[in-house]
């Protein structure tokens, strides 16, 4: 293992997904934790305290990645993570999904920092945090 | 819900009529709002975003029917009731086309005022409660549709996933063979992830979900992007794509997510279905109503007798078995279909051996006289 890389929570309801990015997010070197939904998540960023979040925006409801994503960003009691970027990640797709409906500037809520369809390509997904952590 | 109180606006030149108005609307416990002429009116509608709009006809300046006019432009929802001591049926009628709610001749009385005031808010409240039950009603269906993408792409999703791993050798190195088969597997699954990705969009059209607000759209500004986006495309064949002529006036009212999708299709095909060192022009027209956007290719062309089926679903010429069949075949119908949701059309002339011209007309952007 290399001097500390950095802690990247996984949040997705498909173990198959988890399963799948673990290997690729290892093979850069990060340290992978996982949580199978939002609560869960929401516990593990404050005991693990992850530099980087990959959220996947439906879960147990259409929207719960995108009320957690605005709850980082804006609420109190995660002040200490707001600056911690988020990385949507869902398999919905702009023109079949109506992706237009998770806008979340029109709904009042504050969106993630950048957005990856599944399947992620491996050196995309690496690019992007990679770019999001130098920052 | 807190209900906000009502809010009118008095449109009049006369002092005494404005505040005579105002007296007896605010005894009734609503909110006005004055102006002395109908461009300081209009601004107020776009300010307070006003209930109802009460508007003299005669006006020095902007008269009463160009207020009508401009207000159902702004919100179409707002109320609109007129006053004019030149009370005829002709007046009337004008206003009434023009999308005013009500008429109400000088001099009037309060109840008259208040009577019609209520009704007409009696409406405005009923307008507004069917437009949020048709939102309602589209943000259930588009859920429906967002709901059965995701139950369809997940496992594959999944699957691919998985492949990606495996392909990156990031759980270990995989012999030459098995690699060879993985690929293949996996661009059978995107196969199968693109045409569900293109049935759901045609559930969409034909639900008449995907165009929901037109707007004036520069085409060559959509078209100058997409031509960026696909230059990769062209190296393997050598092909040169370019943007030809343009005429002046390129806006069209236009979906722009859609029709972005219309033309990546056409000069994605164009591309595909080209020569090697082909070229792919492309050129904007004007006309009277329309402004067309030509595709042309110097590719293999199309047969006759297979032109009038090339927009039908799931339709393919039938080449040689060595021929990769690329696709889902069911993107020129998923074209057509929004080109006509757009009210425009789309045809094709080709030559076999010589290559085809895709022309796409969609009415122009400025003025918008496609409701009437």
């Amino acid at each position: 293992m290399e001097k500390n890389k950095a802690k990247i929570l996984v949040i997705d309801d498909d173990p198959d997904f988890r399963d799948a990015v673990t290997p690729i997010l290892e093979s850069a070197l990060y340290k992978v934790v996982i949580a199978s939904n939002a609560e869960e998540g929401k516990e593990k960023i404050f005991s693990e305290k992850p530099d980087l979040i990959l959220l996947d925006i439906m879960m147990d409801s259409l929207f719960d990645g995108f009320s957690l994503c605005h709850a980082i960003k804006t609420y109190k009691e995660y002040k200490e993570f707001k600056d911690t970027p988020i990385i949507f990640i869902s398999a919905v797709k702009e023109k079949t999904g109506s992706r237009f409906m998770f806008k979340g500037e029109e709904q009042g809520l504050v969106g993630p920092d950048d957005y990856i369809d599944k399947p992620a390509k491996p050196k995309d997904l690496i690019a992007r945090i990679e770019k999001l952590l130098r920052k | 819900m807190l209900e906000k109180k009502p809010v009118i606006l008095v449109i009049d030149d006369e002092e005494a009529m404005r505040d005579s108005c105002c007296q007896i609307l605010l005894k009734e416990g609503l909110l006005t709002e004055t102006a002395e002429d109908g461009s300081i009116g209009l601004e107020k509608v776009k300010e307070t975003k006003p209930d109802l709009v009460l508007v003299d006809l005669k006006m020095p300046g902007v008269n009463g029917m160009e207020v009508l006019e401009k207000t159902k432009e702004i919100d179409p929802n707002i109320i609109t009731v007129v006053i004019t001591g030149y009370a005829t049926v002709e007046s009337a009628v004008e206003a009434m086309k023009k999308g005013a709610y009500d008429f109400l001749p000088k001099p009037f009385t309060p109840d008259q005022l208040r009577i019609i005031i209520r009704r007409g808010l009696e409406r405005r409240k009923l307008t507004l409660e069917t437009e949020s039950l048709r939102k309602e009603k589209k943000l259930i269906e588009d859920s429906f549709i967002t709901m059965v993408s995701h139950q369809l792409r997940s496992p594959l999703v999944a699957i691919m996933q998985y492949f990606e791993v495996i392909i990156g050798g990031m759980v270990g190195e995989v012999p030459g063979k098995q690699k060879e088969m993985i690929l293949k597997a996996r661009n059978r699954l995107e196969s199968l992830m693109n045409l569900i990705n293109d049935w759901l969009d045609v559930a969409r059209l034909d639900s008449g979900q995907i165009i929901d607000k037109l707007k004036p759209l520069s085409l060559k500004k959509i078209i100058k992007k997409l031509i960026d986006d696909m230059e990769p495309l062209t190296k393997d064949g050598y092909i040169s794509l370019e943007l030809g002529s343009c005429s002046k006036n390129d806006l069209v009212q236009g979906d722009e997510e859609t029709l972005e999708q219309v033309f990546s299709n056409l000069i994605t095909n164009a591309i595909r279905y080209n020569k090697p060192k082909g070229r792919v022009l492309i050129t904007i027209k004007e006309n009277k109503d329309f402004i067309a956007v030509e595709v042309q290719d110097t590719g293999i062309g199309i047969a006759k007798d297979h032109l009038p089926f090339i927009f039908d679903q799931f339709y393919r010429v039938k080449r040689g078995e060595d021929q990769k069949i690329k696709g889902t075949g069911l993107g020129l119908s998923i074209a057509k279909k929004i080109v006509e949701a757009h009210g425009g059309s789309i045809q094709v002339s080709s030559e076999i051996g010589k290559g085809s011209i895709f022309t796409v007309f969609l009415f122009k952007g400025e003025k918008d006289d496609s409701k009437a």
